[in-house]
């Protein structure tokens, strides 16, 4: 029997204010996960600190919360040491694109096979409201004293640039759509980034509903032949032009959907497997580690390369 | 001289050069002939932060049984640049000789550019005091008046020759120059040329056109000295080892191995010296054969560990974590730069109850400091290391035989007890060589535990179950739905703030560590070597182990009697045991490589006792046993608060 989304969810209290755009992204994961029918045994939800952080109380999975920007380098570890697990890292804008950017660049080096979900409302939520990383220079959200000094960062262009091999954005409040991306995302081999746009009715007076909703509109629904897809030499020479113009686009216009997908990069997994053929079968987290708790090897004959032999 | 005894035999020897010069390869040929010749070694590298042209050298030490110290000044030294000359003219005793190149000795010292100013300026005063020219052949006279047998090759000639004996092209040949300087070296001090052949063999293995012209260089140095000085008074007799199969391994791989050995599955790290050539030695070596034993047991031949190689330290630390609660084996490996950035990351282990092992190899500090050189100031660094009440196990090694078993046991204690385990190694240990036997690193001799590592949880699994112990059962990732969590937490890892739990789970903590400071056998905190009875205790900790036991020696000659409390776990501290025997002497002297004397430090917050004297080196460079029985002479016939030593260029 295939799942419902009410099998990811748990019994705790979702403590967001009312009308948080992470209850549409939470809503989102949930219905997603449930169309996947992925085991919740075989899912791991990783989150860091924020708002959008708490979203791993409220799935059923394997979770773990860790600290402030570095739930992907955790994700990272989890996924290696078992490849056969289904990873999810989230994160909030200030999480995920701030205090932990070293490792939102540095995962799409790997490409390996997980999905980065950034909960993207432009402020900094949890500690009231200052200044994200995506929030527009010389914008004023209402806890902020003054002006923000900072430009905008744009993580799609980061995420290409980075060598993300899937690069989608959403919006919070189309459950339906974002879900679809979600899914997209999660069955996607590689590393792929789901921006999703989360308004923050407490904090962010400035990106409302409404201002978003009258921006968005979706790739896919603007050109109906609307294909991400690049994977060859022609691709990337006829394609590469417009998604970058559709990544920057930003402003009166803000589009939706599936922006990059390459399906020829080989993922992290597998290029551990070439270095190390027993990867696949006996990957870090389910290795024997003894043989009835005598060691496995000789190191008078793995090293060796140290021994001076008479 | 065969058939004489070996058992006076202490030889000790340096060779210099410019960094990139092939220094490292000539000091492994000295160690495989001494080792092939029946001996045991120390080599220890000293070097710069500096990739290519700046002066090291590595120092060696041979004795019949393994030696665990080197000490200058030595029987010989090779210095075949006029940078090294300068650097160690004064480093060789009186009888003793010193090998140079003849062809480059009127090198100005103005003109050597890596040379330090400091030490170029302290050069040419000392000669110009002397009235002598500020030239490496000042410096050859001057250990000449000093009693030391100046032996000068002319190295471009004999370059030439090997070339116009070989049809290698001379850029090529030219990198022989180390073997010959070598090869007079070992001759001189009596070694047979075939040990050094065969040696030459055996490091250069499998390139045989390589083999042949280091052999031949060997043999138009060995005819040369011959020919100009006279070959040795008697070769050496045969060590008490002939034959017998030996390991040479730094610090950084005696660790290594251990983690393999121990099971490790999964190793992260970012780049830092002196840590990262252990993770690379686990990547070189990252397949393997089951040992017959385990093939039989789990049908299995072949398995892997992943190395991982991460953006930071941050990285480092949190992707071992994240393997850790996949299930994984895991450790990270780093040095005081890099564990200063870890830190958050220890505070989310001990709340969330992931074991890793984190191998701290320690340098100069503070901030970049001393990158390359020793230095043991990072205890109260990584014992205090991560915000909020931190307790995590903090083990010291003090040689390559502890550092290998610690690093088997540091990844048990990290499942067993589901925990941060610090590792504390230095930069002394991670760059000396030294020579093991089959005894002292016996595969069979190690158990690998996991504690409570539960396969198949059941439905109704806890992750932060409350327990007697203080452990809760550790399911991997993958199996039921599971929470973990660095926010205080119920027993099914849902953050929670109520008072109640709140202490419930501190407890629970607290328990932890107190299983564990029983089940540690106290023989593994802290050990006492030497007469138990003798009225002066020395203190340490770390790498000094080995160093200060030869100290004891050499006091022991001079009448003064010691015995020596040698600290291996900082956390839990083994409190009664350090106090017994601190109260029992009449003086306690504690040895240190840190300024704040930060054993000291611990030892008075832990047990109340003061220790009111100290011996510290700070220079970044080995600490010799024959500095640690001087000093420990003064402050016994003076009564002297602190001695600092400083020996070494
Ligand atoms: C190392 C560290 N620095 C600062 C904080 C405080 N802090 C908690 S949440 C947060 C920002 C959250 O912003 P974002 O990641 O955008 O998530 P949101 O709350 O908006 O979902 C900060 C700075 C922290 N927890 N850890
Ligand atoms: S502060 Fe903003 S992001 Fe945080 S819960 Fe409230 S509405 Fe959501
Ligand atoms: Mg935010």
């Amino acid at each position: 029997m295939a799942r419902s989304w009410l099998d990811y969810k748990t019994d705790a209290w979702v403590q967001w204010c009312p009308g948080c755009g992470n209850f549409g992204i939470l809503n989102a994961l949930h219905r997603a996960l449930a169309e996947l029918d992925i085991d919740p045994s075989n899912l791991v939800v990783v989150t860091g600190i924020g708002c959008s952080g708490r979203s791993c109380y409220y799935i059923k999975g394997n979770t773990i919360h860790v600290l402030h920007g570095r739930a992907i380098p955790t994700a990272t570890g989890i996924k290696i040491a078992n490849p056969e697990l289904t990873v999810i890292a989230e994160g909030g804008d200030g999480d995920m694109l701030g205090i932990g950017v070293e490792h939102f660049v540095s995962i799409g080096r790997r490409n390996l096979d997980i999905t980065v979900i950034v909960h993207d409302n432009a402020v900094y939520g949890l500690t009231k409201g200052q200044a994200g990383p995506t929030l527009p220079s010389w914008w004023q959200t209402k806890a902020l004293p003054g002006p923000n000094l900072h430009d905008n960062l744009n993580p799609l262009l980061l995420a290409l640039a980075s060598g993300y091999t899937f690069i989608a954005r959403g919006y919070a409040y189309h459950v339906k759509e974002t879900k679809e991306l979600i899914k997209k995302a999660i069955e996607h081999k590689g590393t792929s980034l789901v921006q999703i746009l989360q308004p923050c009715p407490t904090y962010n007076n400035i990106m409302t509903k409404d201002w978003y909703e009258e921006r968005i509109y979706y790739l896919d629904q603007e050109d109906p032949n609307w294909d991400p897809q690049v994977a060859s030499i022609d691709d990337f020479k006829n394609k590469m032009g417009t998604i970058l113009e559709k990544m920057l686009e930003w402003g009166d216009k803000i589009p939706l959907g599936v922006f990059y997908v390459n399906l020829a990069k080989d993922t992290f997994e597998q290029r551990l497997e070439k270095v190390i053929p027993t990867y696949r079968e006996y990957p870090p987290a389910k290795r024997p580690v003894s043989a009835n708790g005598k060691p496995l090897v000789d190191p008078w004959i793995l090293f060796a390369d140290k021994v001076v032999k008479p | 001289m065969h058939g004489v005894s070996n058992s006076n035999i202490d030889l000790k020897f340096l060779i210099g050069g410019p960094q990139g010069g092939g220094i490292e390869s000539a000091g492994q040929i000295a160690l495989k002939t001494f080792v092939l010749k029946g001996y045991q070694v120390i080599g220890t590298r000293e070097y710069q932060s500096n990739i290519m042209g700046a002066h090291s050298y590595f120092t060696i030490r041979v004795k019949p049984e393994r030696p665990g110290a080197i000490n200058f000044p030595v029987d010989a030294a090779t210095v075949l640049d006029a940078e090294s000359v300068l650097t160690h003219f004064t480093d060789v005793k009186k009888d003793g000789f010193m090998v140079y190149d003849s062809s480059t000795i009127k090198t100005k010292i103005k003109t050597i550019a890596p040379m330090p100013k400091p030490l170029k300026e302290r050069l040419i005063k000392f000669f110009e005091e002397r009235g002598m020219e500020p030239t490496a052949e000042s410096a050859v006279k001057v250990a000449e008046e000093n009693g030391v047998k100046t032996i000068g090759l002319p190295m471009r000639d004999l370059i030439r020759k090997v070339a116009s004996e070989t049809s290698a092209p001379l850029s090529r040949v030219s990198k022989t120059l180390n073997t010959i300087g070598l090869a007079t070296t070992l001759y001189l001090l009596g070694v047979e040329p075939n040990w050094i052949e065969k040696a030459i063999a055996t490091h250069f293995a499998a390139k045989k056109k390589v083999v042949d012209m280091n052999i031949l260089a060997a043999r138009i140095a060995i005819e040369y000295v011959d020919e100009h000085y006279g070959g040795p008074c008697c070769f050496l007799p045969e060590g008490p080892h002939l034959g017998k199969e030996t390991m040479l391994a730094t610090g950084n791989e005696i660790v290594a191995m251990g983690k393999v050995v121990g099971g490790l599955t999964m190793q992260t790290y970012y780049p830092i010296t002196p840590a990262s050539d252990e993770a690379l030695f686990l990547e070189g070596h990252r397949n393997f054969e089951l040992a017959p034993w385990a093939e039989e047991v789990l049908r299995l031949k072949k398995l892997g560990a992943v190395v991982l190689q991460t953006e930071d330290e941050l990285s480092a630390i949190m992707s071992a974590l994240g393997a850790a609660v996949a299930g994984a084996r895991t450790s990270t490996s780093t040095s005081g730069p890099g564990f200063a950035l870890m830190n958050e990351a220890i505070s989310l282990a001990i709340m969330a109850e992931i074991p890793v092992v984190i191998t701290v190899w320690q340098r100069g500090g503070p901030s970049t400091g001393l990158p390359t050189r020793e230095g043991q100031q990072d205890l109260l660094h990584t014992l205090f290391s991560g915000h909020g009440d931190n307790p995590k196990i903090v083990i010291a090694s003090g040689d390559h035989i502890e550092a290998y078993y610690d690093a088997i046991k540091a990844l048990n204690w990290a499942e067993k007890y589901q925990t941060p385990v610090i590792h504390l190694v230095d930069k002394y240990l991670a760059s000396t060589i030294t020579s093991l036997h089959r005894e002292d690193i016996d595969p069979l001799k190690a158990t690998v535990e996991r504690g409570k590592f539960v396969e198949n949880p059941g439905k109704d699994y806890l992750r932060y179950k409350i327990t007697e112990d203080g452990i809760s059962p550790r399911a991997p990732m993958g199996k039921v739905p599971l929470t973990w969590t660095g926010l205080e937490h119920t027993e099914d890892g849902m953050p929670t703030e109520d008072p109640i739990v709140r202490d419930q789970m501190i407890a629970k903590r607290r328990r932890k560590f107190e299983t564990i400071a029983r089940e540690i056998p106290d023989s593994e905190k802290v050990v006492l070597h030497g007469d138990p009875d003798a009225k002066i205790t020395l203190v340490s900790w770390g790498s000094t182990k080995p160093i200060i036991l030869e100290a004891m020696k050499l006091l022991e000659k001079e009448g003064i009697k010691v015995n020596f409390l040698q600290l291996r776990l900082f956390y839990p501290f083994p409190v009664k045991p350090v106090l017994d025997v601190l109260t029992n002497a009449e003086l306690v002297i504690d040895i240190e490589q840190n300024d704040l004397a930060q054993a000291a430090f611990l030892i008075r917050g832990y047990t109340g006792f003061t220790i009111e004297h100290f011996v510290k080196k700070l220079t970044g460079r080995a600490l010799w046993d024959t500095e640690v029985a001087h000093a420990v002479k003064r402050i016994v016939e003076t009564g002297e608060k602190e001695v600092v030593v400083s020996g070494g260029a």
